[in-house]
């Protein structure tokens, strides 16, 4: 019984303890320029058998095999920490934008910017301005190199907006609350429009497209004009219930129904609706982002960094090298869809072809990051948090937006 | 001659040295020592690690530089205490354990003296459909009844538009959300709890029972006059570990709502596992579960004694 009672403690503890004692082992960067052979060892997210397929191409051209593994998006802190204090990580790994912040304060990625001049591939000018050095690293470093981007876009249905008499995606704030509603008209269960209740990036969008940002000086604030504006618009399609109120509500199910003809998501939506409703095809579509002040949408995507205590680095190098290469990017879009970040595979003909790229590589022109700042998990949980509140449990919205600057700026002291 | 005098003297020092462990009283720690280090590395010992880093702000940058770790002193308690997530937590907490104790002991109780009634095969499958819960992973338990709750496609939604009543949102009402974690982690505690008691049941005598016939005593008169008496240690352990389970209440609002909508199933453990495992503040979460500890030591002490004075 006193075993039950401690059990809770005794995790925190365990963990501490053992991450303290296998904290105090290490290695050193023993990289011998082109005579290292590696073997490598990659952490990317999800998809490893594609991966490994685009790494059979750079075996076969170094020489340097690599050993793929993915690491589902849910597990990626845990296996951050326990890389971290055991000293123990593969030699790069795939770093998602949002969480770049927690890789760099844990001090897991090597600072390249000693090799990157001798390496023109990875010049920052190669890729899309979102993903500038600048705006990705702290000053003076080169933590990670850009590898692929995704964008929010609209994601529409012809075929029910024709049918309500809407001939054109909406492209002002205005059009898109008004079709929302006519949308929202067809009947019992029917939306005009989804908002998921986890996805603290949309309210932050809807800020920037209001004209404003959510950073100043350094620090989050969510105490401008132009806040409360996207605050009310997002709360605004709650008020008129022209959105689902449940959490579960799925988003992909619903668009395939009908019962959310109107979403804004990532071109892993367009993937993910052809593989499961192919009878769909030609029945939807995608646009930018409805403009108020500006049409700005969310940059997201992964970038590729070399994990601090690597032996190979200068084999790592050369698989950045390869994966920044035009054919690379277009082949991993061919396999996995997802976006090149090179501006060079971005204007290749065979993407530029296709009209629903077309749309992505515009979108991309015009989208800017999230803030990357180590408390951002925590202050988008309270932003989530307090619009929650607000739409789904009724609270006052002035009282609750003053709560979560409060909040913010506690946070950031 | 001399080989006798030696047969006869060798066994006189092996019967001392028996007398003097005898004497020591050693043997009763020597055989609990195993236990004994396993308990004082892997739980009294981490209690003061998390102890002592509640006191810090050990965080991901600290673990992986070392010299980043500061002592604090109190801040991270005072932060927990000012931080109405913390509060909502507790009180989610609280009244899971209201709301979970009492159903689940009384409910297990009353289901365990019915499937006493009788051996037949047919009672003897009912015993193993409600132990199923129990050995069940969490995982496919989550699947099957996060499709159940679906407020979409979910079976329990169809089944209510059947008889015409509209969808009910299961797991997103932040009221209903609550009910709704709850009575699956009362499901899938049942099991447990069941063979418990039923184990207790069948080490009650018959003859109290043939006695109590004789006199003429009714069916209820029975239950609550010889069962549930000589059931009381049975009751009083069954409660006290339901207890504990309750207040470190995880899995359940984990797999199905990751402690929403908007906290409503944000037990006292998730709060403590998503500060310390997602926000990678471990000194903050290692005061939140000291705290945690010291409720439930206490709340375990109090039993006891009440157990004790009960018992005299």
């Amino acid at each position: 019984m006193k075993g039950a009672i401690t059990k809770h403690v005794t995790a925190l503890g365990m963990f501490a303890v053992v991450l303290w004692v296998a904290g105090c082992g290490g290695g050193s960067n023993t990289s011998s320029g082109s005579a290292d052979k590696g073997p490598l060892q990659i952490w990317t997210m999800e998809d490893s058998a594609s991966f490994t397929s685009l790494m059979q191409d750079f075996t076969r051209q170094t020489g340097i095999p690599v050993q793929v593994e993915a690491v589902p998006w849910g597990n990626v802190n845990d296996k951050l920490t326990t890389a971290v204090a055991s000293g123990n990580g593969p030699d790069l790994m795939q770093v998602g934008l949002s969480l770049l912040p927690s890789f760099e304060s844990a001090g897991a990625l090597l600072d390249l910017s000693p090799y990157v001049k001798d390496h023109p591939g990875l010049q920052s000018s190669n890729y899309l301005s979102a993903v500038a050095s600048n705006k990705i690293n702290p000053s003076g470093k080169v933590l990670s190199v850009p590898w692929v981007s995704d964008v929010r876009i609209l994601f529409y249905r012809t075929d029910i907006l024709n049918a309500a008499g809407i001939s054109a995606p909406p492209t002002s704030w205005t059009q898109f609350h008004d079709d929302a509603a006519t949308l929202a008209q067809r009947g019992k269960g029917k939306y005009g429009y989804y908002i998921p209740q986890w996805d603290s990036a949309l309210p932050v969008e809807f800020t920037w497209e209001a004209g404003g940002d959510v950073m100043q000086n350094g620090k989050v604030t969510f105490d401008t004009p132009q806040f409360k504006t996207a605050a009310d618009f997002y709360i605004s399609f709650y008020k008129d219930k022209l959105v689902p109120t449940a959490s579960d509500f799925d988003q992909t199910q619903g668009f395939i129904s009908g019962a959310a003809p109107m979403v804004i998501s990532g071109p892993y939506l367009a993937a993910s609706i052809k593989s499961a409703a192919p009878q769909l095809d030609g029945k939807w579509n995608v646009a930018v982002l409805p403009r108020n002040q500006a049409g700005t949408s969310l940059f997201a995507g992964s970038n590729m960094g070399v994990w601090a205590k690597t032996k190979h680095v200068a084999a790592s190098l050369r698989l950045l090298d390869f994966l920044a290469q035009t054919t690379s990017q277009l082949n991993w879009y061919k396999t996995a869809n997802e976006l090149p970040t090179a501006k060079a595979a971005l204007s290749d003909s065979t993407l530029t072809s296709d009209p629903m790229v077309k749309v992505y590589s515009t979108q991309l022109q015009d989208a800017k990051l999230l803030p990357l700042v180590p408390k951002w998990d925590k202050i988008s949980q309270a932003l989530l948090d307090s619009l929650n509140s607000i739409v789904l449990k009724g609270s006052d919205e002035t009282t609750t937006l003053a709560t979560l600057n409060s909040t913010v700026s506690s946070l950031q002291t | 001659m001399t080989v006798t005098v030696a047969q006869q003297e060798a066994p006189a020092p092996r019967i001392a040295f028996r007398m003097t462990w005898h004497r020591s009283n050693l043997v009763p720690y020597v055989l609990i020592s195993p236990a004994l280090v396993c308990l004082v590395t892997f739980s009294v010992l981490s209690i003061f690690v998390a102890a002592v880093v509640s006191l810090t702000n050990l965080d991901i940058g600290g673990l992986a530089d070392h010299s980043q770790v500061r002592f604090i002193g109190l801040h991270n308690y005072q932060t927990m205490f000012g931080d109405p997530a913390f509060w909502e937590a507790l009180g989610n907490t609280a009244f899971f354990v209201v709301l979970g104790v009492p159903t689940l002991v009384i409910g297990s109780l009353a289901i365990a003296i019915a499937l006493n009634y009788s051996r037949s095969r047919v009672f003897r499958a009912l015993r193993a459909f409600y132990f199923v819960p129990a050995i069940t992973a969490i995982v496919a338990i989550s699947l099957i009844w996060g499709n159940l709750y679906n407020s979409q496609f979910g079976l329990l939604n169809w089944l209510l538009s059947l008889v015409g009543m509209g969808p009910v949102e299961w797991l997103t009402d932040p009221t209903i959300a609550k009910f709704s974690v709850a009575l699956v982690a009362i499901w899938r505690g049942s099991g447990l709890d069941i063979i418990i008691f039923l184990a207790a049941l069948q080490a009650i005598p018959q003859e109290y029972y043939e006695a109590a016939a004789v006199d003429g005593a009714g069916e209820w008169n029975k239950i609550f006059r010889i069962t549930v008496p000589l059931m009381r240690f049975a009751i009083f352990f069954v409660t006290v570990t339901t207890l504990i389970s309750w207040m470190q209440f995880f899995d359940e609002p984990y797999v199905l709502t990751q402690g929403g909508p908007v906290h409503a199933t944000t037990s006292m453990s998730l709060y403590i596992y998503q500060q310390g495992f997602r926000y990678n503040e471990f000194g903050f979460a290692s005061a939140a579960s000291i705290v945690l500890f010291a409720i439930i030591a206490l709340v375990t002490l109090i039993q006891i004694r009440v157990r004790q004075s009960d018992a005299s």
